[in-house]
C-alpha cells in the first residue's frame, strides 16, 4: 500500500524528517507516537500533499506510484484521506453540499455514476448513523463553529463517505473528551477492513486502547527509533518518552 | 489681455446626443405629447450641466469618458425571439413581464400578467393622460427636472421613450413582481438605451419589480444603457428593487435610484452585477419619516476589463430609523471594483441604527478594488458601524477542499460562491434568489 523509504523533509532550511522508512500493508494499522516536536505531524502533512514542505530525499510509494508527485487532490482521487488535527472552518459553504461535492468527484474518479439527490441522502444518513452524528450539522456551514468533538465527528462523517485505501489521522484524539474518542474509534473500528490502511498519529496512548494497532513507531528527531507492536504503547503509557530520548541521544553521543 | 473659457472637456460628445435627441419625435417643435414637453426641459438641462471627470470627488475611481465616445444611435427591436426570453425567465419565476430589446418596447415578446386590483403598471405617457393619475405622474417629473445636476439623469429624461408608471394603492399587496427585461442584441451601430420607472406605494401597500440587464449570449454590440428609478416609498409600505445585470464586454451600464421614504416603510434595493465594461451604480435613499428601514443587498464579480463601481447613499434625516447595507464582491484579472458607501446622519437622527459592511475578494495581481465607507454623523445618540475588508482566498481552505478531492478549479470556486452566497440569502424573493444564484454560478463557469 505505501511504502516510505528514507524520507527527509524540511520546512524553511530545517530538517523535520531525518530518514523516515515505513511499509504499510493492506489492512494494517499503524501508530505512530512521539513527543512534541518529533515530526508526527509533518510525517502526515507530507502524505496528504501539503506543498509547504519541501521533501529533501527519499521516495514514497503508494500502491506502486510516486505520491510525491501526486497534487493533494490526486492523492485524494488515488484514495488517501487525511483527518486533520484542525479541520478548517468554512463559512457559507453548506455541509451538505460540500459532503455531496467530494462524494460525487471521488465517484467519478473512480468511473463510478454521480448519485442523484435521493441516492445521496440515503448513502449520506446511512454514514452519519455510523459515526453518530447529528444530521442538522447538515445544514450548517462547514465546520462553523462546531466545537472539537464535532469537527472531529465530521472528519469521521467524510471519511466514511469517500471509503479511502488509506486513511491518516493525525492527532483525531487531541482534545476529545472520552465520549467524543470513544465515537472516533468505534468510527475508525467500523471501517476497518481487510484491505484498508490506517496510520494514526496520536500523542497519546489513549486512543489505541480503543483502537488496536498492529503497529506501534516511535518517531524521534524525525526518526523512527523504536517500532514494536500494541505494548511499546503501553510502555510508553508507563514510562513517558524521557527513556527513549535517553536511549537515542546516547547512542548519538 | 485675452482670457480663455475653460472649455466643457464633453462638449463634442453632449454636442452628438443634441444631434440625436434632434431626431426623435420629442424634439419636434409642436411637441405631439406633453411628457415630450419634459423631454424637451430634459435635453435643455444637459446643454446646462457638464459630464464628470476624475477630479469630481465622486468620480475619482471612475471616468466616464469610455461611455461618452461611441457614436450611439437608436435600437430597435431584432434579433429576438420568444425562445431568448425564456433564458431570463426560468422555471418558477412567475412576473409580469416587460421587455425591451436595445431600449425599445417589445408588446408582443412582454407577457403581461394578471395583477391584483389596485397594482397598476403602464406607460408614463399613458399616467400622465390618465385622471387617476395625471397629476401625480407629473410631480413626479416636476421633481427629477428641478435642481437636477446629474447629467446622466437629464439625458435618461430626455431620451427614455417608454418610462414606465408602477403604482400600488393603499394597502394592496401585490405578489407577482414586475418584471422589466432590457434585452441587448447585435446591432449595426452603438445603441444608447435609456429608461426611466417611476415607483410610488401608497400607504400600507407591497410589491416588487425586477430590473433585468442582459446581452444576449453571442452578441458582440457598444451600447449604453443609461437607467433611471425614481422610488416612492409611502407610510407602512414595502418596495423591493432586484436589479441584476450581465451585460456584455462593450456594454456601458449607469443605474441612478433615487428613493424617498416615509414613516413605517422599507425599500429593499439588491443589486447583483457580473457584466458590463463600465458600470457605474448610484443608489440614493433619503428618510422623510421615522422608524423606517432601508436595505441594500448587493453582489458584484468583475473579470478581465470591467469595471464596477457602488456608490451608495443613505440620509438619515429622522429619528428611529434603520439601515442594513451589506456588499459582497469579487474582482479578478485586471477587472476593477469600487465601492463608496456614504451614511449621514444628520442632527436631528437620533437612535439611528445604521450598518454597513463592505466585503470583497481580490483574486489577482493585476485586478483592483477600491473600498470607502463615508459616515457622517452628526447626531450623539446613534448606533452605526462599518466594515471594509479587501482580501484573497484562505488558502488553508483551499487545500482542504482539495484534500477532499475537488480540484484547484472546483475548490475555488466552492469558496467563492460561498463568499457570495451569504448576500443572496437576503433576497426576500425565493424565485429571484435562485436565478441570480444561477446567473452567478454561470459566470464561475465561464
Amino acid at each position: 500500500m505505501l511504502t516510505v523509504k528514507d524520507l527527509k523533509v524540511a520546512v524553511e532550511d530545517k530538517t523535520i524528517l531525518n530518514g523516515i522508512n515505513l511499509e504499510v500493508k493492506p489492512g494494517e494499522v499503524h501508530a505512530i507516537m512521539g513527543p512534541n516536536g518529533s515530526g508526527k505531524s509533518t510525517f502526515a502533512n507530507v502524505i496528504a500533499g501539503r506543498e509547504d514542505y519541501e521533501v529533501e530525499s527519499g521516495s514514497v510509494l503508494y500502491k506502486g506510484e510516486d505520491l510525491l508527485e501526486m497534487e493533494v487532490d490526486e492523492r485524494a482521487l488515488a484514495g488517501i484521506f487525511m483527518a486533520f488535527q484542525y479541520p478548517v472552518e468554512i463559512p457559507g459553504v453548506s455541509t451538505s453540499n460540500f459532503l455531496k461535492s467530494i462524494v460525487n468527484a471521488n465517484r467519478e474518479a473512480r468511473g463510478l455514476e454521480e448519485m442523484n439527490a435521493m441516492q445521496m441522502l440515503k448513502y449520506i444518513r446511512e454514514k452519519i448513523e455510523l459515526v453518530g452524528m447529528d444530521e442538522k450539522f447538515l445544514r450548517r456551514s462547514l465546520n462553523e463553529g462546531f466545537s472539537g468533538g464535532e469537527k472531529k465527528r465530521s472528519e469521521m462523517l467524510q471519511m466514511a463517505l469517500l471509503e479511502p485505501s488509506l486513511a491518516i489521522l493525525d492527532e483525531t484524539d487531541s482534545g476529545l473528551d472520552i465520549d467524543a474518542l470513544r465515537i472516533v474509534s468505534e468510527a475508525v473500528n467500523k471501517l476497518r477492513t481487510q484491505d484498508r490502511s490506517f496510520i494514526i498519529v496520536t500523542h497519546y496512548q489513549r486512543l489505541l486502547n480503543y483502537i488496536e494497532p498492529d503497529f506501534v513507531h516511535v518517531l524521534y528527531k524525525g526518526r523512527i527509533v523504536k517500532s514494536g507492536d500494541k505494548s511499546l504503547a503501553l510502555e510508553l503509557e508507563d514510562k513517558g518518552y524521557d527513556w527513549i530520548k535517553e536511549e537515542v541521544d546516547a547512542v548519538a553521543v | 489681455m485675452s482670457t480663455t473659457v475653460a472649455q466643457d472637456r464633453y462638449a463634442a460628445e453632449k454636442q452628438k446626443f443634441q444631434e440625436l435627441f434632434d431626431q426623435t419625435e420629442a424634439a419636434n417643435q409642436q411637441p405631439a405629447h406633453p411628457l415630450d414637453e419634459y423631454r424637451q426641459r430634459a435635453m435643455a438641462l444637459v446643454g446646462q450641466l457638464d459630464f464628470p471627470t476624475r477630479r469630481w470627488e465622486e468620480y475619482k475611481y471612475t471616468s466616464v469618458n469610455r461611455i461618452l465616445q461611441p457614436d450611439y444611435a437608436m435600437g430597435q427591436v431584432q434579433g429576438v425571439d420568444a425562445a431568448d426570453i425564456k433564458t431570463y425567465l426560468p422555471e418558477g419565476m412567475d412576473a409580469h413581464l416587460i421587455v425591451f430589446v436595445n431600449g425599445q418596447l417589445s408588446e408582443s415578446l412582454s407577457q403581461f400578467a394578471e395583477l391584483p386590483a389596485g397594482m397598476h403598471v403602464m406607460l408614463l405617457r399613458d399616467a400622465m393622460d390618465s385622471d387617476r393619475f395625471g397629476s401625480v405622474a407629473r410631480e413626479q417629473l416636476d421633481g427629477i427636472l428641478k435642481d437636477q445636476d446629474d447629467i446622466f439623469v437629464a439625458l435618461n429624461a430626455a431620451f427614455s421613450q417608454h418610462s414606465l408608471f408602477l403604482y400600488s394603492e393603499k394597502n394592496v399587496a401585490c405578489e407577482k413582481p414586475v418584471y422589466i427585461l432590457h434585452l441587448s442584441t447585435n446591432a449595426e451601430t452603438p445603441i444608447l438605451n435609456s429608461h426611466m420607472n417611476i415607483a410610488v406605494a401608497e400607504t400600507g401597500s407591497e410589491f416588487a419589480y425586477i430590473e433585468g440587464q442582459f446581452e444576449k449570449p453571442g452578441a458582440t454590440g457598444t451600447y449604453f444603457n443609461n437607467i433611471y428609478n425614481r422610488v416612492t416609498v409611502g407610510a407602512n409600505a414595502h418596495i423591493h428593487h432586484y436589479c441584476l445585470q450581465q451585460e456584455g464586454a462593450e456594454g456601458f451600464v449607469i443605474n441612478r435610484v433615487d428613493a424617498e421614504q416615509d414613516r413605517d416603510s422599507q425599500f429593499s434595493n439588491y443589486t447583483v452585477d457580473l457584466g458590463g465594461r463600465i458600470v457605474r451604480n448610484n443608489l440614493n435613499t433619503v428618510h422623510k419619516g421615522s422608524n423606517l428601514t432601508t436595505n441594500y443587498y448587493g453582489v458584484y464579480f468583475g473579470k478581465e476589463q470591467q469595471h464596477i463601481d457602488n456608490h451608495t447613499f443613505i440620509d438619515h434625516a429622522v429619528p428611529h430609523c434603520q439601515s442594513n447595507e451589506l456588499y459582497k464582491g469579487i474582482v479578478t484579472d485586471s477587472a476593477r471594483g469600487v465601492f463608496n458607501g456614504k451614511v449621514m446622519v444628520r442632527k436631528d437622527a437620533q437612535k439611528t441604527n445604521a450598518f454597513q459592511q463592505s466585503s470583497s475578494l481580490v483574486l489577482s495581481n493585476k485586478a483592483e478594488m477600491d473600498s470607502k465607507p463615508q459616515l457622517e454623523i452628526f447626531a450623539d445618540d446613534v448606533k452605526c458601524s462599518h466594515g471594509a475588508t479587501i482580501g484573497q482566498l484562505d488558502e488553508s481552505s483551499v487545500f482542504y477542499l482539495r484534500s477532499r478531492g475537488l480540484n484547484d478549479h472546483q475548490a475555488r470556486a466552492m469558496l467563492q460562491h460561498a463568499f457570495i452566497a451569504e448576500v443572496l440569502e437576503y433576497f426576500k424573493h425565493e424565485q429571484v434568489r435562485d436565478f441570480a444564484e444561477m446567473l452567478i454560478n454561470q459566470k464561475f463557469e465561464q
